[in-house]
């Protein structure tokens, strides 16, 4: 049985405990308006589950890469990164509520749902058993639908909580399905016993295994927003608060990824798939229909929305080259550490934005330089990040993922031109990224300083700090990263 | 004997849960749906699983679907969301969905599965409890936070804003 001083079971008791209690708090004390009180509990949790894992890392005390146990769940390196990727979008949804969540109904309800949700994320990059994946998977989706709908006066809210919810629900369905079928197959949750099964699979048996790695692909790439299981993504980060899509775009999309790695691409290595270039073409679809929709859109949060797409097909190369070369998962990893901060803030902006000029349109925030100098340096310097421009850390994580793909054209010779997409959607997400800069430093004239939200000026500072530093000073991250990075041998 | 009864099974959880779907009447749809959940128990029994079709029974039937025809009763059932239906994407689903389960279909049909035998003996369910407190005893700890933010989401979400407390106190 797991240790209950294992860093999973820290974070399940310190997230659980705190979250369960801030509601009852809030009953207690009768008290339905003080959002910084129950804001300020959560936020202590957070820190101390990031500060546990933190340690467990320094002390050694956790396997290196990504291990499968005879248990539920793996106290490894892979899921300590996507623990530290998920807690720090989780502090950043929190810090930048405290002002988005003043004078707004159930303030205890909101931040006690985002625990709850953390520790699903958390929980499912940990987890080596597919039962225990799947409980992961809805304890981060039941309360991000209600979070998605928390505005219940305002119908985008509505909307956009109705479709992530449906969607949600199909991609739920589809897992599970997925699961039955692998378990038929194998007799086995454990998701080692399964790939292993696999390695060894009867013929007549593989199309059905074939199908149960589908069924995973179609669940997970809901979530993860790859084309063509998109459609809900836009309206919901649209509709939903804006620290919300903060936690959806920054946080459940990596969790998708986290499955992904566990079940997919090694279940494709056991089942002797070449699966590569059907993810490639994926990649390449995602990321030009991200960028290219993102183009045509009037509102900053829909931008964001589609850039988010955009950036799972960057991230989905790393996964299609996964057999030719280990850079591929390293550049995957890191681009997934460094989009968890870069979306987290841009979102966090829109927040600040919205919550000081009600509005993200694109016409709305002209002058913005000059009226929240601070916000819009911090969403310029995360825009900048996320196109890749050097000396920021997405130039980094970008020149990782690219390269290995050059890298992996001795292999295959097709990788090469995942590269080349690539680097032109990366110039082509400059062009809107740019456009969005241009109106708030050169467009508008006559706007005053306002006063900017403490919390989201804290975000900001704290994400232009890690972006830049990063950027001047990747060592550290590149070599956690690649003690991470799962070993792609199986064992038959 | 079996056959007859798989297929029984399958025409009325299908339909009902077509009826489900397709139903303008919230009440019928969830005695429909009652109809569905109920079948799928009927599946249960005919896979050798009994402990899991009186769960299937006693929770989902007797519980939820009662639950749900309640809310139902209870509250005010006027539409809340204008109805655009648009036949095209009608037809699209009916036949995307045709398209799936043809595939699908002929996928298993295909495969190995057909020569399997199952002679092996139903899983006591005993087993069933053990290992949700030993293997899975995470799994049951993330159902119990799940229950808890399932319950709290939905109080906030149902809770009328135009009514204050002293009102409900009241």
């Amino acid at each position: 049985m797991i240790e209950l001083t294992s860093t999973p079971m820290i974070i399940v008791a310190i997230l659980g405990t705190i979250g369960v209690l801030i509601p009852v708090i809030s009953v207690a004390r009768k008290e339905h308006g003080s959002s910084s009180f129950y804001g300020a509990i959560a936020l202590g949790a957070l820190f101390a589950s990031i500060g546990y894992v933190i340690y467990q890392i320094a002390a050694n005390n956790i396997a290196p890469a990504a291990i499968f146990t005879e248990d539920v769940l793996a106290d490894d390196t892979f899921g300590s990164l996507f623990a530290i990727a998920m807690l720090i979008v989780a502090i950043f949804t929190t810090v930048g509520s405290f002002n988005y969540m003043r004078k707004k109904s159930h303030p205890a309800v909101y931040f006690s749902l985002i625990l709850l949700s953390t520790i699903g994320m958390v929980l499912i990059a940990y987890s080596t058993d597919l039962v225990m994946l799947f409980v992961a998977w809805e304890l981060m989706s039941i309360p991000t639908y209600v979070l998605a709908g928390f505005m219940k006066k305002d119908p985008s809210s509505n909307e956009a909580a109705l479709k992530y919810f449906l969607f949600g629900a199909l991609s739920s369905a589809i897992i599970i399905y997925g699961i039955s079928i692998a378990y038929g197959l194998t007799g086995s949750t454990n998701i080692g016993d399964v790939i292993q099964t696999f390695a060894t699979i009867d013929s007549e048996m593989l199309p059905l295994a074939l199908l149960a790695i589908a069924m995973f692909v179609a669940g997970f790439g809901f979530k993860m927003g790859l084309v063509p299981f998109h459609m809900w993504l836009p309206d919901t980060y649209e509709g939903a608060p804006p620290t919300i899509s903060a936690l959806l775009a920054a946080g459940t999309k990596k969790a998708g990824f986290a499955a992904a790695l566990r079940v997919i691409v090694m279940g494709s290595i056991a089942l002797s798939l070449d699966w590569t270039f059907a993810l490639g073409v994926i990649a390449v679809m995602t990321m030009t229909v991200g960028n290219i929709a993102a183009i045509m859109q009037k509102n900053l949060a829909r931008v964001l929305a589609y850039s988010s797409i955009g950036h799972a097909g960057y991230i989905l190369i790393g996964l299609a080259i996964a057999p030719y070369t280990a850079i591929g998962i390293q550049g995957s990893l890191f681009h997934i550490l460094n989009h968890a901060v870069m979306k987290g803030a841009a979102f966090i902006a829109v927040a600040g934005i919205v919550t000081t000029l009600a509005s993200s349109h694109l016409d709305k925030i002209k002058g913005l330089g000059r009226s929240m100098p601070i916000t819009s340096l911090g969403l310029v310097i995360s825009l900048l990040a996320l196109a890749g421009v050097p000396p920021l850390n997405g130039f980094w994580s970008k020149l990782i993922l690219f390269g290995a793909a050059l890298d992996a054209g001795a292999v295959a010779p097709w990788t090469p031109w995942l590269a080349i997409a690539g680097v032109l959607n990366s110039a082509l997400s400059l062009a809107y990224y740019g456009w969005i800069i241009r109106k708030m430093y050169f467009e508008g004239e006559t706007e005053k300083r306002v006063r900017e939200p403490a919390s989201v000026v804290a975000v900001m500072i704290f994400s232009i700090i890690f972006i830049v530093g990063i950027g001047v000073y990747p060592d550290p991250i590149i070599q956690f990263v690649e003690t991470a990075v799962p070993s792609l041998a199986v064992t038959p | 004997m079996v056959d007859a009864t798989f297929l029984a099974l399958s025409v009325l959880t299908i339909g009902s849960a077509i009826a489900a779907l397709e139903m303008r009447s919230l009440i019928y749809g969830s005695i429909a749906l009652m109809g569905a959940l109920g079948g799928v128990a009927g599946f249960f029994l005919l896979l050798d699983s009994p402990f899991v079709a009186m769960f299937q029974i006693a929770v989902y039937v007797g519980s939820i679907a009662v639950l749900i025809l309640f809310t139902v009763m209870l509250v005010r059932r006027e539409l809340i969301f204008t109805k655009v239906e648009d036949p095209r994407r009608r037809y699209a689903g009916i036949g995307l969905m045709l398209v799936l389960m043809v595939g699908l279909g002929s996928l298993v049909i295909d495969s190995g599965l057909k020569s399997v035998t199952a002679d092996e003996p139903p899983i006591d369910f005993r087993l069933i409890g053990e290992d949700f407190l030993t293997y899975y005893w995470p799994a049951l700890v993330l159902m119990a936070l799940i229950l808890a933010g399932s319950v709290t989401g939905a109080l906030v979400l149902a809770r009328r804003e135009d009514v204050t407390d002293e009102q409900r106190a009241d």
